[in-house]
């Protein structure tokens, strides 16, 4: 019975990872491997449940007159669930790796693991009351794994994430109650539940709803101007900020408008709206801003997660052009920055890890001592910048393409915005790779004599991401036409 | 039967292959084992590059990335043309190499990039669609920049970033026209006559006119037109001489090659007649043709004044383009070997006297002629090339340009035009003679006690030698070029609408 794989994917790693820190295993190996089994176990169910992709949804339980926890695989749920339980298990390789200097590694892997099950539900989520639920979930099992070092400035940030989290789910709140209320359904259904027509004499006070709700979700996917909490939470371990503030958490902001806008409140219904162009000119407005940050910025991880801000705009960007081919852009570069961000934090995190070095001044030369890491680092540098034949410039020409092609004049505007954000990316990334593979000439390489790659336990991962980003930049044509059927309601 | 498609391919696969292949070998204790497999390679692609200039089309499909966006490569004569020229100098820069490059460090390093570029410039010249271009113009920067902060100076790094992030905003800024051609154009092959698409365009005249012009822009960054000219006076002279030689000489002429396309091949020139791109472009290359005379008048150090000399050459090319007209168009193509040729021999001649003298400002040069007198030979008859003083190169594409600006009828221009040329022409003798004059004719106190002649290496002089013959044969016997120069106009001038 393929249909009870929906709430066992959800549930499993859920459960499961409540057993990490009591399970009587004493080898730091052997809790690793048990880790490592309970992931791999749920991503094989994942794509199982994929492949199967049940017609019928599962109400795992009902609250009370339409509020009810129920699941659903439709096209976007695949895009969303299938990145995530690819990214997943290799993610958790990775940071077996990574966490060995760190404490407590058993609660933290409990929380990350954890977390790996409340994003399949908001992935898996059929109406907006489930992903609701599980947005919430999210903010409180990611916290802790923040708050994980338990120094000051992890506190202040877990403190920030939470509020500006809450802050935002509050105003998805209004979002969510008016969806239940006045739509047909609250069910997801292409094309909105709000049938026009009704709201002939209020229909201002639905694009009011629609923008709240639109920067309520917004939190997690780092809209400006409440994208604070996301540099900051940058003091979390490397796993955390490369799977969750570049991939899971941020994703499902980002995953959450889309469902708001083209399953809730309809695209049709809001194409040339004020509200359109409000949140439109705030994602175009945050493009700018998190890349000229990201210039500025000189700790490297913050510098990518100011990427992260920026590049999760795109996305936005491509939400709210409104049109079918702005949403294929939009999973497009969701996909392709999944892969593109996790490979650079990855490698930031491989330096941290056997260096130490934190600041991109410190990183001088490394491309000698560290030649596979940079080199990886490089092709990611290269793909955010678009360079064409990499995962970037595919997501980038699907998102142009469809301003382009919108008649919009401020997603003209948008285009723009997206070259400026290139060269700005070019900038911030080249800094850093001319300073690790040329250094000045009186440069003294017996300085960081000690440095070296790490081994295999992170290399693995990332030439995996690497391999991903080629083959999601040459061949991504059976990808797009998924995203296409997706964005025209077919799948 | 040769197959040309599998040619086309190992034209540009083959040298970007070796080059990468260059960085796996371990780095050899005996330099020519380097030289030798670099100048092999180099010498191959050069071939293949003769064979294709034989060829009458060749078209492959590498592969489609997505829909509508497919990497093509198609063999025309625009294409030929380029890569002609490209594998000369690349080639002659490539032989001057071994022995200037003795003096730097990382020789492996350096022959790898120059390969892999070299392969790159002939995917360029070769592409068949706008995107395939584009593609490649972005590689051309990003494995260019590596030549030119080659020995890692503070000053060659900075220049390095300089001309890293100019290339790319002017290439966005293309990148932003390319959006909007997808939907304005019928398809973005390169035909000649362009491939705009009227039915669509109607209506939005001005956005597919905008979009054009920030294309035009955006590649004229990379060949240095004001105001978006500053790298290149700071790259080109950091870089070692010989890939200051095959930056100022080719690279820059990737550019120009890629405004050809956008005009050419995908707007087409009834589109931008008359409208505010053709002027627009007019005055711009004006402009730089005199302020680069003139800041290369007033430069004293050899290398930054031959580099201000590209500006301003550079924008004779443009120039030729905008007039839109196919005089001006055989004079622009023809300059455009005539530069290349030139500007190559008279970096390699700075890079001569840097190895030998280590001197790098032009007062310094005194007496340089009794010193080398084959490379300051060379020099000067470059030199004349540039000026345009007959019989050599520079004299027959300057008096193309100069009746395609007479004859355009465009007002102003057509008489403003060939003043500003002239007037660049005579600071042009200003700026390149001294060094013949003071290096012949140093003077009564001239200290010929301490005089002695340097012996030039063969690998140095050679290829100064070769350049500055095959500047003054094009200007002897043009009638080769401008025949083949004939079939790339006439198929865009007849063709048209």
């Amino acid at each position: 019975m393929i249909i009870y794989l929906l709430p066992i994917t959800v549930l499993f790693p859920i459960l499961a990872s409540v057993l990490i820190p009591v399970v009587p295993i004493k080898s730091r190996r052997g809790i690793t491997w048990f880790i490592e089994a309970i992931v791999i176990v749920n991503s094989i169910l994942v794509w199982y449940l994929l492949w199967g992709s049940p017609d019928q949804s599962f109400t795992l339980f009902k609250f009370t007159g339409n509020l009810s926890v129920t699941f659903h695989i439709d096209g976007m749920a695949t895009v969303f669930a299938g990145l995530v339980s690819f990214l997943w298990p290799l993610a958790t390789f990775y940071s077996f790796e990574y966490m060995k200097h760190e404490e407590h590694e058993r609660v933290f892997f409990m929380f990350y693991t954890m977390t790996y099950g409340v994003t399949l539900g908001i992935a898996m989520s059929s109406n907006i009351f489930s992903m609701y639920f599980f947005y919430e979930l999210l903010t409180i099992v990611t916290t802790p794994l923040v708050i994980h070092t338990l120094k000051k400035e992890a506190v202040d940030a877990a403190r920030k994430y939470i509020y500006y989290s809450m802050g935002g789910a509050a105003f998805a709140f209004i979002g969510m109650v008016f969806i239940i209320l006045y739509g047909t359904t609250a069910d997801f259904t292409y094309g909105g539940v709000l049938a026009g027509g009704t709201f002939a004499r209020n229909i201002n006070v639905l694009y009011l709803i629609y923008v709240f709700s639109f920067m309520g979700f917004g939190v997690k996917a780092a809209i400006w101007p409440v994208c604070g909490w996301l540099p900051k939470a940058g003091v979390a371990p490397t796993p955390v900020t490369a799977l969750l503030h570049a991939v899971a958490v941020v994703k499902s902001g980002a995953f959450a408008v889309m469902r708001l806008t083209y399953y809730c409140f309809g695209a049709d219904l809001l194409r040339g709206s004020w509200a359109q162009y409000t949140v439109m000119a705030f994602s175009i407005f945050t493009i700018v801003y998190g890349c000229s940050m990201a210039v500025k910025e000189r700790h490297l991880k913050r510098r990518l997660a100011y990427s992260t801000v920026s590049n999760l705009s795109y996305i936005l960007f491509g939400v709210t052009i409104m049109t079918p081919l702005g949403l294929v852009g939009a999973l497009a570069h969701l996909v392709a920055h999944a892969f593109m961000k996790i490979t650079s934090f990855f490698c930031a995190g491989a330096i941290m890890y056997k260096t130490g070095r934190n600041y991109v001044y410190e990183l001088d030369g490394f491309g000698r001592k560290m030649p596979k890491t940079f080199a990886i680092f490089t092709v990611s540098a290269f793909a955010l910048m678009g360079v064409p034949g990499l995962a970037g410039f595919i997501s980038k020409y699907n998102l142009a393409i469809a301003a382009v092609y919108s008649d919009n004049v401020l997603a003209y505007i948008g285009v723009g915005a997206l070259l400026c954000s290139a060269i700005l990316t070019a900038i911030y990334m080249f800094t850093i790779i001319i300073r690790a593979f040329f250094p000045r000439d009186d440069f003294d390489y017996e300085t960081i004599k000690d440095v070296e790659d790490p081994n295999y336990i992170m290399i693995l991962p990332l030439t995996i991401f690497v391999i991903v980003i080629f083959i999601l930049g040459l061949h991504p044509q059976p990808l797009l036409d998924m995203f296409v059927k997706i964005a025209v309601g077919n799948l | 039967m040769i197959n040309f498609n599998m040619i086309l391919i190992a034209s540009f696969l083959f040298p970007l292959l070796s080059g990468v292949l260059l960085f796996a070998i371990k780095e050899q204790a005996d330099r020519k084992v380097t030289f030798a497999y670099t100048g092999l390679s180099l010498v191959i692609t050069g071939v293949l590059n003769m064979i294709l200039l034989f060829a009458d089309s060749a078209e492959v499909k590498l592969i489609t990335l997505m829909n509508g966006i497919d990497i093509v490569f198609r063999l025309d004569t625009l294409g030929k043309y380029f890569m002609g020229i490209v594998s000369l100098v690349w080639i002659l820069a490539g032989f001057f190499s071994y022995t200037y490059m003795k003096h730097e460090k990382n020789e492996k390093r350096y022959f790898a990039y120059y390969l892999i570029v070299f392969g790159v410039l002939n995917g360029l010249g070769a592409a068949g669609n706008l995107i395939t271009m584009y593609a490649f113009y972005e590689f051309m920067t990003l494995s260019s920049f590596p030549l030119v902060l080659h020995n890692q100076k503070k000053e060659s790094v900075m220049a390095a970033l300089k001309y890293l992030f100019y290339s790319f905003f002017g290439a966005y800024m293309a990148l932003f026209g390319l959006f909007f051609m997808c939907r304005y154009c019928r398809t973005l092959d390169f035909i000649p006559g362009g491939v705009i698409d009227q039915v669509a365009m109607s209506g939005h005249e001005t956005l597919v006119l905008v979009c054009i012009c920030l294309m035009i822009m955006g590649f004229s960054v990379k060949a240095g037109m004001f105001p978006l000219h500053a790298w290149l006076p700071a790259a080109h002279p950091v870089a070692p001489a010989p890939a200051s030689a095959a930056l100022s000489g080719i690279i820059v002429k990737g550019g120009v090659l890629a405004i050809l396309r956008v005009i050419f091949y995908i707007a087409g020139p009834e589109i931008i007649r008359g409208t505010f791109i053709q002027y627009l472009l007019l005055t711009l290359s004006l402009v730089t043709v005199f302020m680069g005379s003139m800041l290369a008048y007033r430069e004293k150090v050899l290398k930054k004044r031959l580099a201000y000399s590209t500006v301003s050459q550079l924008s004779y090319i443009l120039f030729g383009i905008a007039l839109l007209n196919p005089a001006g168009l055989t004079g622009s193509l023809l300059h455009m070997a005539a530069h290349a040729f030139i500007k190559c021999a008279l970096f390699l001649s700075a890079g001569a006297i840097i190895f030998n003298t280590g001197c790098t400002r032009v007062d310094e040069l005194r007496g340089i002629g009794k010193k080398m007198p084959g490379v300051i030979w060379g020099y000067t008859i470059v030199s004349l090339g540039l000026i345009g003083i007959p019989p050599t190169g520079g004299f027959i594409s300057k008096w193309y340009l100069a009746s395609g600006a007479l004859s355009s009828g465009i007002k102003g221009f057509s008489y403003a035009g060939p003043i500003v040329l002239l007037i660049s022409a005579l600071l042009t003798a200003g700026y390149l003679l001294p060094v013949t004059i003071n290096g012949f004719f140093p003077g009564d106190d001239y200290d010929y006690e301490n005089h002695k002649t340097i012996k030039t290496s063969f690998y140095m002089i050679m290829p100064i030698i070769v350049l500055a013959i095959l500047s003054v044969l094009i200007g002897m016997f043009p009638n080769g070029l401008t025949e083949f120069i004939g079939s790339i106009t006439g198929e865009i001038f007849n063709t048209g609408f």
